[in-house]
Formats: structure tokens, sequence, C-alpha cells
């Protein structure tokens, strides 16, 4: 049993430092697919920042950049080390370690020194120039890993109490939360441009995405080298391994709300999260149908946001 | 290697004839085999670790969340057994005469009846808190942490310049200051006999577990901080994660049938100590400040009807007055009935006709500070200050006379420190920490505070100073 402030702050670190570390990641698929399409099918390039914008929305602001170069430097801009767009790298960092701060006592010294360290260095990158791609793309690789070792420290040092279960929930909550948030935006282009666009470039989106959830090698561990959009949407809805798959991610959420819970009678969230899990686990192909699918998804964010108001009533007194 | 020595004041280092004292002798020949490259280097790696390990102070006035780090310098005070000795015995001698002071204060006031101090000097300070006359605190212990501050006469003498009785701060960086040090100097440790300082956490707690009201059942400890933006917030979460105790803010706490409570995600528990890190005045808004928001409404009740203890015991602050210091040399033979062991700096009280006059007059040779205030505020080092300062300063003071004291200034030690790549010398002092538990402890060591410019008079950490390791040495024959 912590303090409620306590839990509320480890439930945000673990929400920013999980939200960092998927900017980061599909910063960088963004960059690599983008510049790589830009030849071939400007509007393709043009389409995946725009989504990538959608997907980690700063403050409503005027038209988006013109041109095609402008807008990729708004958005590598925005979304890495601008201080103040609330889903830059270095915003989320920031709050993950802003928070850590405020619990030090409850985390390791290993934890919060991975995770100053990882926060220092990108901070020291905010105060140079822009650099040139692969400079930025080393960059991005290194907070990456920074982030990914603060993670380690957290599974190697950290003791598994209830502390540890509001960071992990955090984490969970966050991350099938984003994995529905990149479906919902990229499906309607990636299921109605099927016939537009060139098959080579058509595969190499739907790669993208699965890329985008570091899903792509677990995919192919199943499913093999050839691209099957409806494999690919099945897999990243239902397959019940891969971490970032809708179902794995549900299921991980119910787990850690019923140990919060504890006893027999399971709280609100436990139960929001026990059914929407369940749904996930019984229903098959059926909502797959293109009409189907994207209420489907509308339908898991409400579910995931009316969870995480619920915990935050029940646990923080917020 | 050409040693700079102090040109005013007691040199801890170096003899009349430039000589090392036979404890620094080690030390200085091993910082003279170290070239000038390996200095730079190893400070380098030095002030990476601390921005790393994010032991860090905030600054007033300065950007939100500016954090600093507390410059720490690498060359040790050496404090032989023989010294500490005297220290102990006279910080053990002059806290035990505080608390007698404050139950008696509190309670039947025979010091001011018996004329030993005057009673309106006493009950006029705003430290002094009426609400709690003939409150005895668990255990009869008001201050449980006491950081006193010694500074060197220019004899070498310890002197006392103030005690702290309310929430001295500064523990955190002398625990701190001995692991920095030992990561990036380990070669100074092999040729000195370092008494070790890890203890004072588990000291610290078993002082806290020993005023508990419910001592039958397993009490819980807190640590109580006003929060991340308090200048000394690394040292509250530092404590907390030292002892293993949760560490708590005003809202996460409650007080229900005159007990408090802590707010958990299952409910609440019980609390029996708060080690606290909050003024008086901001403790709870029913008792002493309305606008206080750090604090805990009806927390001093609950300490009233014993149902939990508070460290330090509200109240305390009275004993570290600066008027009231004035009067600790009589305050310890009222007590005791023994002779003081630590000298004190001779201080002229405004609340004194005749001493005020003094200080008026005399205000070019003074250092004339407010009693209530601390961290080197509201004070005026008169040798230095220009004639306008001074009067606008002594304008300031005649609107309230019984606020000032006034001291000769004090050549206090110097000692070799590492500035822009040389050695020269900076005016240190001394903050022991002495623990009230089941009896008075000192821990052997303490905060090296150092004023890092030329000449400087002010170690404040507020003000630019910074801070060295401190070793007390164990006696030759242990």
């Amino acid at each position: 049993m912590i303090l409620s402030r306590v839990a509320d702050a480890l439930y945000w670190m673990g929400r920013y430092l999980e939200r960092a570390e998927n900017i980061t990641r599909l910063l960088v698929v963004t960059e690599e697919m983008a510049s790589e399409v830009v030849g071939l099918d400007e509007e393709v390039a043009r389409a995946e920042w725009t989504e990538l914008r959608t997907i980690f929305p700063g403050a409503e602001g005027g038209e988006p950049p013109r041109s095609l170069r402008a807008l990729a430097q708004a958005a590598l801009f925005e979304l890495s080390i601008d201080p103040g767009h609330s889903h830059s790298i270095f915003f989320s960092l920031k709050k993950a370690r802003d928070n850590a701060r405020t619990v030090r006592e409850a985390l390791t010294i290993e934890v919060f020194v991975s995770l100053n360290e990882t926060y220092r260095e990108l901070e020291a990158y905010t105060r140079r120039q822009m650099a040139d791609p692969p400079t930025f793309r080393s960059a991005l690789a290194a907070t990456q890993r920074g982030i990914l070792s603060t993670a380690g420290a957290i599974e190697q040092t950290l003791a598994r109490d209830p502390g540890w279960l509001f960071l992990q929930l955090g984490e969970s909550m966050e991350r099938v939360f984003r994995t529905a948030v990149v479906l919902r935006v990229k499906l309607p282009t990636l299921l109605a441009q099927e016939p537009k666009i060139d098959l080579p470039l058509f595969y190499t989106r739907w790669r993208g995405l699965l890329r985008g959830l570091s899903s792509l090698e677990n995919y192919r561990k199943v499913h093999g080298a050839r691209m099957e959009p409806a494999d690919a949407l099945h897999f990243l809805l239902f397959d019940p391994h891969t971490p970032r798959s809708l179902r794995y991610g549900t299921t991980a959420v119910k787990e850690l709300l019923e140990q919060i819970s504890g006893g027999n009678q399971l709280s609100l969230p436990a139960r929001i999260m026990g059914k929407l899990a369940a749904d996930l686990a019984y229903q098959g192909q059926d909502v797959l149908r293109d009409s189907q699918t994207l209420g489907f998804l509308d339908q898991i964010l409400t579910e995931l946001t009316r969870c995480h108001d619920s915990v935050s009533t029940t646990y923080f007194g917020t | 290697m050409h040693w700079a020595t102090a040109t005013s004041g007691f040199d801890e280092v170096f003899d009349g004839g430039g000589q090392p004292r036979t404890h620094y002798a080690p030390l200085i020949s091993i910082l003279e085999s170290f070239t000038r490259e390996d200095v730079d280097r190893r400070e380098r790696l030095q002030k990476l670790a601390l921005m790393n390990q994010g032991i860090t102070f905030t600054v007033y006035g300065e950007k939100e969340g500016l954090e600093r780090i507390f410059p720490f310098d690498f060359v040790p005070r050496i404090i032989p057994a023989s010294e500490w000795k005297t220290i102990q015995d006279g910080l053990i001698q002059r806290i035990t005469t505080l608390n007698l002071f404050l139950l008696d204060v509190y309670h039947e006031q025979r010091c001011l009846k018996d004329g030993v101090i005057p009673p309106e000097l006493v009950l006029s300070r705003k430290e002094y808190k009426r609400e709690l006359l003939g409150v005895t605190p668990p255990r009869k212990v008001f201050t449980h942490v006491v950081g006193t501050d010694l500074i060197r006469s220019e004899t070498g003498e310890y002197l006392v310049l103030e005690d702290n009785c309310r929430c001295p701060s500064g523990v955190s960086y002398v625990l701190e200051n001995r692991a920095l040090l030992n990561r990036v100097f380990p070669e100074f440790f092999a040729s000195y006999p370092v008494r070790p300082v890890k203890e004072y956490p588990t000291l610290l707690l078993d002082s806290l577990l020993y005023v508990a009201p419910r001592p039958s059942q397993s009490p819980v400890v807190v640590v109580l901080s006003p929060g991340i933006h308090n200048s000394a917030y690394f040292e509250h979460s530092f404590l907390a994660r030292e002892m293993g105790v949760p560490l708590v803010e005003g809202r996460d706490l409650l007080v229900e049938g005159n007990h408090v409570f802590m707010r958990r995600t299952h409910g609440k528990r019980q609390i029996d100590v708060i080690y606290r890190r909050i003024d008086d005045d901001f403790l709870d808004p029913l008792a002493f400040r309305r606008d206080s928001l750090l604090g805990v409404p009806g927390l001093v009740n609950v300490y009233r009807e014993g149902n939990v203890a508070l460290a330090n015991a509200p109240g305390a602050g009275v004993a570290d007055d600066k008027a009231v210091y004035a009067f600790m040399p009589e305050l310890i033979r009222y007590y005791l009935g023994e002779e003081p062991l630590l000298g004190q700096v001779p201080t002229y009280v405004g609340f004194r006709k005749d001493d005020f006059k003094y200080m008026t007059e005399h205000l070019d040779e003074l250092v004339v500070k407010t009693t209530g205030d601390a961290g080197g505020y509201g004070m005026l080092m008169g040798p230095f200050a220009s004639k306008k300062e001074r009067e606008s300063y002594l304008a300031q003071m005649k609107k309230d006379p019984g606020n000032h004291i006034g001291q000769p200034l004090v050549h206090f030690s110097s000692h070799p420190t590492h500035v822009h790549g040389r050695y020269e010398p900076r005016r240190i002092d001394l903050r022991p920490f002495i623990l009230y538990g089941d009896r008075l402890r000192v821990l052997p060591g303490g905060l090296t505070r150092v004023a890092l410019r030329p000449g400087s008079f002010v170690v404040n950490s507020s003000q630019g100073g910074g801070s060295k390791d401190t070793w007390v040495l164990a006696p030759r024959d242990a």
C-alpha cells in the first residue's frame, strides 16, 4: 500500500517514459520511410508525416506547412526536442523525470540515474543546432537506448511492490492506448488506398505500420516474410504474444489492475479492462470487415479512457 | 609546490612557519603527487557524478525549476580526535541545556522568574509559541536534530556561532560528500583513520522511533516535506530513502478523531512520528499561519493530545534565537552548574538599551543580524558595508531594536581550497549534527561550508558557498 500521490506520480512516470519511447520509434520509422519513398510518391511521404502529427498532436495551430520539406522539418523538430510541444520526446522525458524526482524514495538509484542521464543527454542536444539526418537519427537512437536501459533498470532493480504495479500500469496503459491510436489514424488510408498505389509501395506502408509498433519481426516469426494486410491487422489486434498487440496490451493492463485490486472484490477499472480484454480474446475475424474495424477501435479507445479516469478516481483521489 | 596561507585568521592546515600541521602532512604530500591534469580530470568526473545522480538544490528567486549542484571542494577538512572530543562534549552540554530551557519556558518558566534571562525577551519572540504553553512533547525531547554552526577564532579555538533547532539541513551532503570523495580521490583515505558517517540515517530513525507515542506497536514514521520546490528537497527525499520511510507532503496527510493519517491507494494509515522539514508557521493552518497550503489542518491539536510526535517539536525555534544565544553561557551554568566547554562570540543584544546604543555607535565594526532570520539573510557586515548601506540599515534597526543583535567580526579560519586550478585559502565553518534519542549523539563529521570568493566571510549555499568532506579521525589507540 502506498501514498496516493506516489502511486499517481509513478503511474505518470510510466506513461511518459513509454510515450517518449513510442514517439522516438515512430519518428525514426516515419523519417526513414518518408525519405525512402519521397521520390517515388510524394503524397505517400506527406501522408506519413501528416498521420504522425495526428497521432502525437500538439496545441491547435495554423495550417500545416505547404512544402513537404517544411512539413518534415516541422514534425521532426516538434516531436523531438520542442519543449513546448506536449508530445515531443523531450517534453515526455522531462515529465517522466519530473515525476521520478517527486518520488525518488520509491525508486532505486539505478532507475533514477538511468532516466536522468537519458534526459540530460537529450537536453544537451536541444541546445545545439538541428543536425543533418544521420546525426539526428543517431541522437534518436541514443535516446531510445537510454529509455530502454531505464526500463531495464526498472525490471532489474525495483521491488515488485504496489509502487511497481502502478509504474507498470502507466506503461502498459500508454502502450495499448498508443497502438489503438496508431491503428485508428493509419487504417483509413491503408484500407482505402489498396487499389490506388503500386504494390511494392503498398506493402512498404504495411511493413512501416508493423515496424512503427515494433512488431515486424514478431509478425514474420508467425506469418513469414510475405505481407498480407489481413494477417498484419489480425496480428496487431489479436496476437496473444506480441507486446504491442491490443489483445496483449489489454490483458496486461487487466492483470495489473487485478493485482492492484487484490481480494475478491474487483475495482471498477479492473472490471472495465476485464470486459475489454475478453472482447479482444474472444472476438474473432468478424470485426475485421472494413466497416467494423474502425468502430471497434473507437470503442476500445473510449473504454481505455474510461479505465484511465476510473484509475484516477479510485486510487489517486483526483 | 607553493602553498598560499591565510592572510588573516587561523590557517587550518599550515602553522605560522608555513609548515603543514602534523595531521595534515600526509594529505599535503598526496596532493603534491597529483599533476594538474589529473586533478582537472577528476574534478570533471566529480561534477558529472553530481549532475547524473541529481544531487542538486533549487535556488530561490531564479528561473523556476533551476537545479544547481552544491559546489564541492575535494580538499578534505581534517579534525583530530582530541579536538573532536572537545567539540562533542561541548555540543552535548549545549543541547542538553537547550532542551532544559525549552521545557522550562513552556512550563514553570523558572529561568525567567530567577532573572537569568529577561522574560520579555523570550516571550516576545515570534518563535515562542504561546499556544503550546504546558504541552510536553513525547519523552520530553524538543530538539531531536540540531545542527550547530561552529567557527574557529584567530587562535584556533572552536566557537559556537549559532544553534539550529528548527529544521537544520545539510546532513545529506555530509554523507554524499564522503561517498563522492571516496569515488573520485580514493587515494586520500589510505593514510587516515577516518570515522564513518554512514550510520546517520539509522541513528536518526532510532531517535525518531524513540519518541513514538505507541512504542509497543510498530510505529509509523514519515518525513514531511514542503515538496519538490523547496531548496532542501533533495535532502528530504534522501533521508526518507535512507531510512526506508515514506516521504509525505501536507496534502498526503489528514486529521481524523485527533489522530493523523496518510492517504493511500487502499485506505488510510495512522502515523506516529513526523520528521517535519516544514517551519512551525506552516505546519498547521488552524494553529499558526492560516494561509499555509503546506501544512495539515488540525495537526498541532493531535500533537497537543500526545497522539503524534513532531521532530523537532513545535516552538523549539525560540531556543536558537540569536538574542537567546547571548544568554547561553548563563543558561548552561544555571541548568547544569557547569562552565561552558565551547566558547561563543560576544554578542550585543538590541533588546538592552546600552547594547543597542553601542551597536548604533560601532556599526562599522560589527556584524549585525536580525534575530529571526537564517541563511545569511537580513544581515549587515559592518566593516565591509558602505556608509550609505550602514545608514539605511540603521534606520531599519531603529524601527525594531529588539529584533537585532551585533557581534564583532571574527576573522574565522581558512583552509586550502581548489579554485581555478590552484589551491587557495578560503574561509570555512563547521556544522556538526546532534541527535537526541535515548541519549545525545554527535555524528563524527559534519558539514564544512566554504566561502568560494577570496577573503569572503559568507559560506551559505544560498550565497555561493560550497562544501568539503569533513574527516573526524579515530583516536590512535582505538
